[in-house]
């Protein structure tokens, strides 16, 4: 090898390594410092606190509050997503009628800015001129609600039992369509040759769709688990603009996103949604590490 | 075991037609090879009969059943692919024993069939392991265990050999035929290889755009081809075509190419009697040209003169490829000759082993 290597390679990598140290490492090693201040956000004054902002947190019940509601978007988003998605890509590959159509149909929502899936979506809901609840009560089914316990149409994102389930409809909606497009591609790398010896065999479709498709698709789907799971612990975007912060005194549809602004940008505590953020950061953390480490298969090729 | 029968069996994509009023009768326990070049339909053949083509116009039978409308897991075939179609990931065992599943054959039954299927291939070390553990050849006969388990009635073989070096091809082909006679069971076999299809074949179809041209014994196939496309097809170098015209003179017929005029043998005359002075083409085979020198005894034997463009040693033999006149032709003779490149030199054509076909209709004329 060349005798003085380093001489070329070090400043073709050193504009990469600064700016990566400026503007990534750099911020998050001031977060983890700043989580241990009581920062104001304007002054220049940092007071250190040690870890008083983390020992608060365990103790706000808000705090809580938000990080049940990821878990609960994480418990069923990841899940529902990828099993619609999964089906909606294999009915797709079946080429049946107007695939072609049905595929850029539901991928749609994806090339919507997430504000104007937001405010779309408000307005689908909305309790008196939206076309969600004028539907169902031209059907007549406030007995259908009734049973649930609720006294007609819930007024959904202004009812702090059904908010949550209906800003997830809208996820759902939003990225079924991505894993969608994803799915089909992964499906349509499969070579013809398994499914036929498959036929051949004696499979009927669904045990192609279990032990040929599903089994080739593992590195896609995790990689479909981790991206949606991490989904699941943002939703800051969509929640900000479907619901009014501050409005409910229980706050229903807060999540760990959304309190910590609300912590830094409307109550100035930047030191305690600082950290915040860097709990949010070792959960997702932690969250894909285990998802990889518990989906790990031999990976197969073909 | 059953015969199989392709009762005037289309299969059109479209406007192409990849079949075409295809007839044939295979006999319980025939190994038939089809044979043809590539894209002439011979693998679509094989894949109506699987089921994995819907036929657009015949019958196919499997014994006395017709299986058009019957579903490829009840026909009671098993199918070797090109690409051995191993699923990639189950481990050898599970590969083998996932049709038998499928059929709910009971646990203990499948062990039994795999374990027996994987000593007669000699793979019982490997069924632990997933395919791309595997080399080419152990692949190929995890592929063929993945049939054997199933105990079929017919055995289905898509060009099986082609992913295989040289060697290795030799090899598995003498396997392939010690099979045959262990399971004493149907086997259908697409190759675009003369040569295998030659070695292990009870009786080859060979298939050109679709068309069957002949099917026969390997031997009568070689020794008496039906039409140019199967004279030329059969045999490596293929066989000379040289076109002349038929004379006769003195009561007896030559053929006469302008360069060279050779007597036909006196046995032949009637047979030949209609195309005296019409054009005719003479098909003689490489290894029926002979170096004067070292030219059996006992032949009918005819000089040609020509001369000598290029030489190719196989080692047990030379290849003379000998233009005279308009004509090219290939020589398979006995190392010894004294042949040159550039050399003017004479050859013998054996004539009791000519062909001749009609330009016309390219049939033989018989």
């Amino acid at each position: 090898m060349y005798k003085h290597k380093y001489r070329v390679i070090i400043p073709f990598l050193a504009p990469a390594v600064i700016l990566y140290l400026v503007f990534v490492i750099y911020p998050y090693a001031r977060s983890m410092y700043n989580s241990l201040t009581s920062w104001k956000g304007v002054s220049a004054n940092q007071p250190f606190v040690g870890l008083y902002n983390y020992v608060r947190m365990i103790n706000d019940e808000f705090f809580w509050n938000a990080l049940i509601h990821n878990l609960q978007y994480l418990l069923f988003l990841p899940i529902i997503i990828i099993s619609l998605s999964l089906f909606l890509a294999f009915m797709i590959s079946q080429r049946i009628r107007f695939s072609k159509f049905f595929r850029v149909t539901f991928f749609f929502p994806q090339v919507i800015s997430i504000i104007s899936i937001g405010v779309l979506w408000s307005y689908v809901y909305h309790p008196t001129i939206g076309i969600l609840t004028s539907l169902l009560q031209a059907a007549h089914l406030e007995w259908f609600f009734q049973i649930f316990g609720f006294e007609g149409i819930p007024v959904w994102v202004g009812d702090e039992r059904t908010v949550r389930i209906a800003i997830g409809a809208v996820v759902v909606w939003q990225a079924a369509g991505f894993y969608m497009v994803l799915f089909l591609a992964a499906m349509e790398a499969i070579p013809q040759t398994f499914y036929e010896a498959a036929i051949i065999d004696g499979a009927n479709r669904w045990h192609q769709f279990w032990n040929i498709t599903i089994p080739l698709l593992w590195d896609t789907m995790q990689t479909a688990l981790v991206f949606s799971g991490l989904g699941a612990f943002d939703m800051f975007a969509i929640t900000r603009v479907m619901v009014v912060s501050g409005s409910s005194q229980t706050r229903p549809a807060d999540v760990l996103a959304t309190y910590l602004y609300e912590q830094a940008f409307e109550a100035s505590r930047f030191g305690y949604a600082t950290a915040i953020a860097v709990s949010l950061f070792l959960l997702m953390l932690t969250l894909s590490a285990l998802t990889m480490r518990v989906t790990r298969r031999e990976a197969v090729e073909y | 075991m059953a015969s199989v029968t392709f009762d005037h069996v289309s299969k059109r994509f479209g406007d192409v037609i990849a079949v075409n009023d295809l007839n044939l009768q295979i006999a319980d326990k025939e190994f038939l090879v089809l044979v043809g070049p590539s894209g002439c339909g011979k693998t679509t053949a094989l894949r109506c009969l699987a089921g994995l083509e819907e036929i657009s116009d015949g019958r196919i039978l499997i014994g006395d059943q017709v299986v058009n409308d019957v579903a490829p897991k009840d026909r009671d075939i098993a199918m070797v692919f090109q690409s051995y179609a191993l699923y990639p990931h189950m481990s050898v065992y599970d590969n083998m024993a996932f049709g038998l599943k499928l059929r709910k054959v009971p646990k203990d039954e499948i062990k039994r069939r795999v374990g027996e299927a994987a000593k007669m291939l000699g793979i019982e070390s490997l069924l632990d392991r997933k395919p791309r553990q595997l080399s080419g050849g152990q692949r190929q006969r995890v592929a063929v265990g993945r049939a054997i388990v199933r105990e079929p009635k017919v055995f289905l073989f898509d060009e099986p050999l082609s992913n295989l070096d040289a060697k290795l091809r030799v090899e598995t082909r003498t396997n392939i035929s010690k099979l045959h006679q262990q399971l004493a069971t149907t086997f259908i076999y697409v190759t675009h290889d003369q040569v295998e299809a030659m070695t292990m074949a009870t009786r080859i179809a060979v298939i050109n755009k679709g068309i069957l041209q002949q099917i026969d014994t390997p031997q009568n196939l070689y020794d008496r081809p039906d039409n140019l496309f199967v004279a030329g097809f059969m045999g490596s170098p293929a066989m000379n075509f040289l076109k002349a015209k038929l004379d006769k003179a003195d009561g007896k017929l030559y053929v006469d190419g302008g360069s060279f005029r050779v007597e036909v043998p006196a046995d032949r005359n009637s047979v030949y009697a209609g195309y005296v002075g019409k054009q005719i083409i003479l098909g003689v085979r490489p290894e029926d040209i002979y170096d004067p020198h070292y030219c059996p005894p006992g032949i009918f034997k005819q000089p040609v003169e020509g001369k000598v463009e290029v030489t190719e040693l196989m080692g047990n033999e030379i290849f003379l490829y000998i233009t005279t006149g308009e004509h090219n032709l290939v020589a398979r003779v006995d190392p010894r000759t004294g042949a040159r490149m550039g050399d003017r030199t004479q050859v013998a054509f054996n004539m009791n082993n000519m062909h001749l076909f009609d330009p016309d209709t390219e049939r033989a004329i018989r």
